[in-house]
């Protein structure tokens, strides 16, 4: 997948067209200055985190906001990069309000990450085997969330993947094929039915003891739903946060456009667009293979795993998903991952049937789509249905 | 069901359903909050206290309306508000009360409080004058109320550990402390507009105003302030210090950058620096002691030991001439002993790493139901403090200032 070139063509005061490539004024540089400092900022991106292409857009002709300008800011959290597309009227709001975003996001960190020992996720990994751990209401909704999804996709989603990861080498990106022995120990601590919620109380309990929370499918959207909602209460018309590869959230859209438009690259190896979808007060997450794996004897070993088979998923490249919600999205980008087509087709319906979504299967010679109420064309020439 | 009928019917009473099996809890006695003050501070800290057992938030006060919306969300209830103080504190459902407010209201909010005898968790710093710390530590000393201020990093198991280590000679004589809390950031919040006379901006952006914050010194050097006085085992005596508005000219009157000195017993002293245009050192405290360091952070602990000064094989090289990169010169001297020390250290091992504030939290539930002491008292809160309204002053005044001791 790919990350063009961001660029926006917006109208000045007097109605004129201009390109403008964003502006960060706190750095001082001219628009013509950021936009090249930008596009090396954005190649660099192509290479480690952005899986999607910001297409340039289209002027309308409708009603003019001549004070609002692009500003981007980047922040590293959850160990990718997030992004806000931010239009505001002068950089002091600009940079006040995206302090306030990323610090939103560095809370939702500090509350799920598996990484830090002090997290509010690691005190339930590191106690809740041994008596239920009274946690806030905020975690509460996160584990009803996950188990929600769990239980939605018979287990295709699941958050008790933790000591799995670990065991294929994915935690710190080290990678190996764990012994079938191994897998079978592990199976006695995985399984979303092994987290008990009891919400009256407040308390999270594991039934099992090596029961391990990773937050890695769900975790950024839930962070980016958090970090919108700050957005939302400052009153922003038009922005969108990005986490890395993994979801977006479109907030508004910008001045005299209809939304944020979105292309959603093709599969490996051409990174062509296979679709172009236009977003407005929605989330886009996507999982593919291409930034976690491993390859051992000439085969590639997926981060996503298939908690039911304990393997990584084989078949599939990648998938993309639209919902109002960038947790589903985010959750639901690993479920159509894991699950077939078809039973994607079935979970859907049945659970997300306002969701939209593009599923790339095969391999990258041999690739070929199913869609949900995509709603907009594909190239069928890349990804036949 | 589909996701939205889920997430609409997500109240907690339906998921307490038989679907999800409920695990035994053990029956604690229930502790009630009241809060007084709900901001980002206080937001903070009633997320830890939710996650302690039996605890449960029943009323908030805040002259900012649009912090009752999200204290219900933390929450995951509506949450009785006001406005008033009074009409909090004479509820009769609380069993202790969180006081968050900002600190020029804390002497006000903490008297009012200590007089209902309900015990107080207050956030730091105790009080904002020299007047209302007198004030505050004699009311409540006087009241008998249980208190508890909000010097959470008394309670991370790293710094205990440090510090008892510390104190048991593990660096020698610690001589001086530094600490730094370094951010990038302008400390701003977004304030709603319009906003007509900054009435608004005054409210929501009060750390940035002198009438009513201590700036920097105080809402981030008092931990390290209180760091300091643990290590010593007293507070400081005087201060000196500089501050300036380097970076962001947006109308405040506290510095954007802080540096003070801090003056303890024997010669030691406490050298605190803050500023907002590069993070590079974020939070940190080094103790410097006679034999080793020990460096603090928010999240670890780790020590670092000097090379050994004394040996028992004779030295011969001392006072003779040596040759060093081609200069001859009269003294023993190698540029290797100037150099910073890069080795591995010896990070602080313990048993748990909870987060500091939540650390904080259950212990004084803890006390609240009459299980121990508290440990980050009132007087604790005093030293800290009375050490901050000083300062304030100092780093306008750019001249040494006495700090006073507790009158009781």
């Amino acid at each position: 997948m790919t990350w063009s070139v961001l660029t926006y063509n917006v109208c000045d005061n007097t109605g004129k067209e201009r390109e403008k490539a964003g502006s960060l004024a706190a750095l001082g540089m001219t628009n013509q200055k950021y936009k090249s400092k930008s596009r090396r900022s954005l190649t660099h991106k192509l290479a480690t985190a952005l899986t999607m292409t910001l297409l340039a857009t289209t002027p309308l002709a409708k009603a003019v906001t001549p004070s609002l300008t692009l500003y981007t800011t980047t922040h590293p959290a959850m160990g990718t990069e997030f992004t806000l597309y931010l239009y505001s009227a002068d950089p002091a709001s600009a940079a006040e309000t995206s302090e306030e975003v990323f610090e939103e996001v560095d809370r939702i960190e500090q509350l799920l990450s598996n990484y830090r020992d002090s997290s509010e996720l690691s005190r339930i990994n590191q106690n809740a085997a041994t008596s239920p751990v009274t946690t806030d209401p905020e975690m509460l909704d996160f584990l009803t969330q996950s188990g929600h999804w769990s239980r939605a996709s018979d287990g295709a989603f699941d958050i008790t993947v933790g000591r799995l990861m670990k065991a294929w080498g994915f935690y710190r990106h080290s990678g190996r094929i764990p012994p079938e022995g191994e897998l079978q120990q592990l199976r006695a601590a995985t399984g979303w039915e092994k987290v008990q919620l009891d919400p009256a109380a407040r308390t999270v309990y594991f039934t099992s003891p090596g029961v391990e929370l990773d937050p890695g499918g769900i975790g950024k959207g839930f962070a980016v739903d958090a970090a919108v909602r700050i957005l939302r209460a400052q009153h922003v018309t038009a922005a969108m946060l990005s986490a890395g590869s993994s979801t977006l959230y479109a907030l508004g859209a910008p001045p005299n456009l209809d939304g944020w438009r979105i292309v959603v690259p093709g599969p490996l190896p051409s990174h062509d667009s296979l679709s172009v979808i236009t977003l407005r007060d929605t989330s886009l997450s996507s999982a593919d293979c291409s930034e976690k794996n491993f390859t051992v004897a000439g085969h590639l070993y997926c981060h996503i795993m298939d908690p039911r088979t304990m393997r990584p998923v084989e078949g599939r490249t990648q998938v993309s998903i639209v919902d109002p919600s960038a947790t589903a999205s985010d959750a639901l980008s690993n479920v159509i991952f894991v699950e077939t087509p078809e039973q994607s087709v079935e979970t859907l319906k049945k659970y997300a049937p306002e969701a939209r979504a593009l599923i790339v299967s095969g391999d990258a010679g041999h690739p070929h789509c199913t869609i949900f109420h995509w709603g907009v064309a594909i190239d069928s020439t890349r990804c036949p249905l | 069901m589909n996701r939205r009928d889920f997430l609409q019917s997500a109240s907690a009473a339906a998921l307490a359903s038989t679907t999800i099996a409920r695990a035994a809890t053990p029956a604690v006695k229930p502790v009630r909050l009241g809060i007084i003050g709900a901001g980002s501070r206080g937001q903070e800290d009633l997320r830890q206290f939710l996650r302690v057992p039996g605890v449960s938030v029943e009323a908030i006060c805040d002259i900012y309306p649009p912090r009752y919306e999200q204290v219900n969300r933390i929450a995951g209830k509506q949450v009785p508000a006001t406005a008033n103080h009074h009409e909090l504190l004479a509820r009769t459902d609380l069993d202790a009360i969180l006081i968050a407010s900002p600190v020029g209201l804390h002497a006000e909010h903490v008297i009012a409080t200590a007089k209902t005898g309900r015990p107080i968790y207050g956030e730091k710093a105790l009080g904002f004058t020299v007047e209302d710390n007198h004030n505050i530590l004699a009311e409540v000393t006087r009241h008998k109320v249980l208190f508890q201020i909000g010097h959470e990093y008394r309670y991370a198991a790293w710094a205990q550990e440090a510090i008892r280590r510390v104190h048991a000679g593990d660096i020698g004589t610690p001589t001086h402390i530094y600490a730094y809390w370094h951010r990038n950031g302008d400390w701003r919040r977004t304030v709603p507009q319009p906003d007509p006379g900054g009435k608004l901006e005054h409210l929501i952006n009060w750390r940035l105003y002198r009438e009513t914050s201590g700036g920097l010194g105080t809402e981030l050097g008092s931990h390290h302030i209180d760091m300091a006085n643990w290590v010593f085992g007293e507070q400081p005596q005087g201060v000196i210090g500089t501050n300036s508005i380097c970076r962001y000219h947006d109308g405040r009157t506290v510095g954007d950058n802080v540096q003070a000195v801090f003056s303890y017993s024997k010669g030691r002293r406490l050298v605190f620096s803050s500023i907002t245009d590069n993070a590079k050192l974020g939070c940190e405290l080094w103790i410097y002691g006679t034999e080793g360091s020990v460096q603090i952070t928010i999240e670890d602990a780790t020590f670092y030991f000097e090379k050994k000064k004394l040996s028992n094989a004779p030295d011969d090289s001392v006072g003779k001439t040596v040759v060093e990169r081609g200069v001859v010169t009269g003294a023993s001297y190698s540029t290797a002993g100037e150099m910073p020390y890069r080795g591995p250290g010896e990070k602080v091992v313990t048993a748990t790493s909870e987060d500091p504030t939540l650390a904080a939290v259950r212990s004084f539930t803890e006390a609240v139901r009459g299980e121990h002491e508290i440990f980050a008292d009132v007087h604790c809160g005093f030293r800290a403090a009375i050490a901050c309204s000083v300062a304030h002053d100092a780093v306008f005044e750019e001249n040494k200032m006495a700090i006073p001791s507790a009158k009781i």
